[in-house]
């Protein structure tokens, strides 16, 4: 039991599902094991506040808090091709590029509203490059479906139920 | 030597072999062990124990590694499997691994296949409506395959017996073309399922959307509890193994039931090369197995054998049990063995919107998935280009519409806090396909598996029948849709290949002349009386219904007439 426990103790919990650290010695490296993907700590740093620029904390918890960003790293290393995760990597650092050239700061040194307004720009441009189009997709769809799916939501906010045990088909509702 | 032989011989030997413990071999396992005979099932696959070898069965969402996708490096391995709906992180240990298990596709067929005790049981969409006349006389009326050697009052009592004990909920919708059983509660339509239903029966008095036939327990009875089920609680994760035993399965309901009875021996990672023939005493002696994990060659005997490996499955078995008086195959004198296969047409979907009953949704979820539409057409007589027709699902429901717009405070306040979206409504078709002589399956000439059975080659495929009738499928719902004033209607043809319906039969078909038919009216081989086939293989036409209580209650008769047979000194 106390092996298990310590074990529990290492693990990194992303949006519910516990992730294996990776080897702490190699420092300068992503904070979770990762198969294909080269991941430094500095990239996962600004990923995690591109996540949190997307889901923020309010009253509460927001992306960075439940690790989501490492439920996006875990996902686009396990489900996509390897051509995606080229465009992924190369848009992130576009989107250091875009901050320097639009506000002359790294995205990190942003306030919130230009972090915001910055990711708007990338939603809204019909003609963006394909990198940072790929990287916008999947950080912005794997961030709000690992939200949705988190175990804080599902159990908190828009509970899911394991055993329902009944089915109305009538169930009245204010029409809209 | 010849001492430790006998022994061998002596332990091995049952009074009955059954092949496969799927749904067919789960009955007649119960069948046998109810009526005192020693009974051996022989599995391929592992054992999968109710409840404790359930591993998923009460995971929330967000504790599958990927919330429930397959990774790539799994899909990319397992393109067959991958394309089935099962194939999930939650399910997917229950399916077979197309590496593991190969096979030749002479043409595409994506072969679906669960090797472990329970087999397909497990993973079965659980749809539960039973043949009539209209079925079993649509061969010989519409002049395709042979005629079924048996009529609806043949099985009528064996239905009953199956539903009573396996737990059907539905109603009675009063139905010549799909007759009421021995039903729990239905399942209530919702109030979209229930429009529908009301607008079809008005404008097409010959059609008729009903709540789909289910095997779930919506209110057990002591049969039920006594078999250690209870209560479907509307989970809806039946593939991951239900621990309430909400839906029937042959891990839930007949493999237990049978061990309690003191005459089952199961036994898992075994793998049936063939059926033994003796020449001499001119019958069936047992069966000749290979240890999954061992490969160690062994031989099991009895008086009576079961073959219910899967449709597919059953064919290859026969095929490969030759001898000096089957040199072709177990009851194969006419070359008819492995051809006729059939299947399910479920290529083509419809969805669509509608703007009304606005003040409802629902709540929970229903078991029976929603409505279902008998086949309506060429039902009392040839109406159309096409032979024979076509069952439709029928279903509504209502789902949050997410603004995933933007970024920051107002997403995170638009997606927690939803509104709720119009009425989706969707339906799909299950057309019956025509059985051919050119759809077949045989052995391979030269390839074999890690136990030294020969792969199977398939070679199934639609044909222009199939085609026309998902144009009429497509082209009636649309209308039906349309009328009733659903909007945004969308059409999809997946053009997915035969065996993705999970719904393969034939092969050794029933039928009156031996000439033509494998199988006799009992689901014996014609030539071998006591080697009985009960499963998909054994099917002379598909129709359109699901067919796994069709099965339940061919194999439970068989049983019942295989006993008889055998205490008359027949067998």
């Amino acid at each position: 039991m106390e092996r298990r426990f310590a074990i529990k103790q290492i693990l990194i919990m992303a949006g519910g599902i516990a992730l294996l650290p990776s080897c702490l010695k190699e420092s300068g490296k992503s904070s979770i094991a990762l198969t294909n993907l080269d991941v430094s700590l500095d990239q996962e740093h600004l990923l995690a506040e591109i996540a949190e620029t997307i889901i923020p904390a309010t009253d509460t918890p927001g992306a960075k808090q439940l690790n989501l960003h490492l439920f996006v790293l875990k996902m686009l290393d396990d489900l996509y091709e390897k051509e995606d995760q080229k465009l992924f990597m190369k848009g992130l650092s576009d989107i250091g590029d875009v901050a320097q050239d639009k506000y002359g700061k790294s995205f990190q040194k942003l306030a919130v509203q230009q972090r915001q307004e910055l990711l708007l720009a990338i939603e809204n441009d019909k003609q963006v490059p394909p990198a940072l189009g790929k990287f916008y997709e999947i950080m912005k769809g794997r961030t709000v479906g690992g939200y949705l799916n988190s175990k804080y939501v599902m159990t908190n906010l828009i509970k899911w139920e394991l055993v329902p045990g009944r089915y109305n088909g009538y169930f009245p509702v204010k029409a809209a | 030597m010849s001492n430790i032989n006998t022994e061998s011989k002596k332990t091995n030997t049952y009074d009955v072999i059954v092949i496969g413990s799927g749904i067919s071999g789960g009955w007649a396992a119960k069948e046998f062990t109810e009526k005192g005979l020693k009974t051996l099932v022989l599995e391929r696959g592992r054992d999968v124990q109710h409840i404790k070898d359930y591993p998923t069965t009460n995971k929330y969402p967000f504790e599958f590694e990927h919330r429930g996708e397959p990774a790539l490096a799994i899909q990319k391995e397992n393109p067959i499997a991958s394309r089935c709906y099962i194939f999930r992180e939650d399910a997917m240990h229950f399916v077979v691994k197309d590496h593991e298990h190969p096979y030749v596709q002479e043409k595409p067929f994506d072969w679906i296949r669960g090797y472990q005790v329970g087999g397909k049981s497990l993973l079965w969409a659980r749809q539960t409506q039973r043949w009539s006349d209209f079925d079993f006389e649509g061969p010989a009326r519409d002049g395709f395959a042979v005629d079924w050697p048996i009529r609806y009052k043949d099985l009528a009592p064996w239905y009953s017996y199956a539903e009573k004990f396996a737990g059907i909920a539905g109603n009675k919708d009063g139905l010549k073309e799909l007759p009421d059983g021995e039903f729990l509660p239905g399942y209530p339509l919702n109030a979209v399922e229930d429009y529908f239903k009301g607008f079809v029966k008005n404008k097409y008095p010959n059609r008729h959307v009903i709540s789909a036939r289910c095997a779930h327990l919506s209110k057990p009875n002591q049969i039920h509890f006594d078999q250690g089920r209870a209560k479907c609680q509307n989970r809806i994760l039946c593939q991951r193994g239900c621990p309430f035993g909400g839906y029937f399965s042959s891990n839930a309901s007949t493999l237990p039931w049978a061990a309690k009875t003191g005459n089952l021996t199961l036994r898992p990672f075994s793998v049936v090369e063939s059926v033994i023939y003796d020449d001499k005493l001119g019958k069936a002696t047992g069966v000749r197995v290979v240890d999954a994990n061992t490969k160690e060659e062994m031989e099991f005997y009895a008086k009576i054998i079961f073959v219910n490996a899967a449709a597919i499955n059953t064919n290859l078995i026969l095929l490969n049990s030759k001898s000096t008086r089957f040199p072709n195959g177990l009851g194969n004198d006419n070359g008819q063995l492995g051809k006729f296969v059939a299947f399910h047409n479920y290529s083509a979907r419809i969805s669509a919107e509608y703007d009304g009953m606005k003040q409802f949704s629902t709540d929970g979820r229903n078991p029976a998935g929603g409505g279902y539409i008998p086949r309506f057409r060429n039902v009392y007589k040839q109406e159309t280009n096409f032979k024979r027709g076509y069952a439709a699902g029928f279903s509504a429901h209502r789902s949050n519409e997410r603004d995933m717009t933007g970024v920051g405070e107002n997403l995170k306040k638009n997606i927690l806090n939803p509104p709720l979206g119009p009425w989706h409504v969707g339906s799909h078709m299950m057309g019956e396909t025509i059985p051919k002589e050119s759809n077949f399956v045989s052995l391979h000439q030269s390839k074999k598996d890690n136990w030294g059975v020969p792969l199977l080659n398939i070679s199934v495929d639609y044909d222009e029948n199939d085609a026309l009738m998902k144009k009429d499928y497509v082209a009636e719902m649309s209308q039906m849709f349309d009328e009733a004033g659903f909007k945004n209607i969308k059409v999809n043809d997946s053009s997915q290949a035969p065996g993705l319906d999970i719904h393969e039969m034939g092969g050794a078909r029933m039928g009156l002349d031996p000439k033509t038919s494998i199988l006799n009216k009992w689901n014996q081989i014609h030539a071998c009386p006591n080697v009985f086939v009960t499963d998909g293989a054994c099917m002379t036409s598909t129709s359109c219904q699901n067919p796994s209580l069709t099965y339940m209650a061919l194999t439970a008769r068989a049983a019942d007439y295989a006993v008889k047979s055998m205490n008359r000194f027949e067998i």
